[in-house]
């Protein structure tokens, strides 16, 4: 069952279907690039003495995807919460 | 990868991983373009000469080693996340 197309309406066409799991694929995208792009900034200094990760910053880059992660689930559901008519499956309010 | 539940019959995958296919080359291109942008920034400051030191290429190796390990790593990160979310809304 999907919110999308939930609720008694047509059924969607085929190409609408793969929009949507296209646009699905490019938001969870787009989320992985901003989390990279915000975590090395949080936890990989920029002066690179090392070329490897050190202890420090590889736990650096995993606390701060899990933190990334919750902060997008909680601003999802608060989202949800005002938009009228949402709800349901999937953790975005698209 | 998170997904919601659409269902696609077998063609409709295959024309949604050819337009997945379209999109790799400039993910790729964005990827490129991204790293020597920051390797460029965080290494390269000092304009007295035209020519990268040494000192400057060494530091851009590095960066890029380094940002690649760092890229890898939050993307097995996020994959173990996007799992157990899907397992803990849809699993059930």
């Amino acid at each position: 069952m999907s919110f999308l197309f939930g609720g008694g309406r047509p059924q969607p066409s085929s190409a609408e279907k793969i929009a949507a799991a296209e646009a699905e694929i490019m938001l969870v995208q787009e989320m992985f690039h901003k989390s990279v792009a915000s975590c090395k900034k949080k936890c990989v200094p920029n002066d690179y003495r090392e070329a490897e990760l050190n202890k420090a910053e590889s736990v650096c880059l995993d606390r701060c995807m899990a933190k990334f992660i919750e902060v997008n689930m909680q601003i999802s559901d608060k989202l949800k919460q005002n938009a009228p008519g949402g709800g349901g499956g999937g953790m975005f309010g698209v | 990868m998170l997904t919601l539940p659409i269902s696609l019959n077998l063609a409709e995958q295959r024309e949604l991983s050819s337009r997945l296919e379209k999109r790799q080359m400039n993910e790729f291109m964005t990827t490129f373009t991204g790293l020597v942008q920051t390797c460029f920034d965080d290494c390269i400051n000092d304009f007295t000469s035209k020519a990268t030191t040494p000192r400057e290429q060494g530091c851009v190796s590095k960066c890029f080693e380094k940002q690649m390990k760092a890229t890898e790593r939050l993307g097995e990160r996020f994959q173990e996340q996007n799992a157990a979310l899907q397992a803990e809304q849809f699993g059930k």
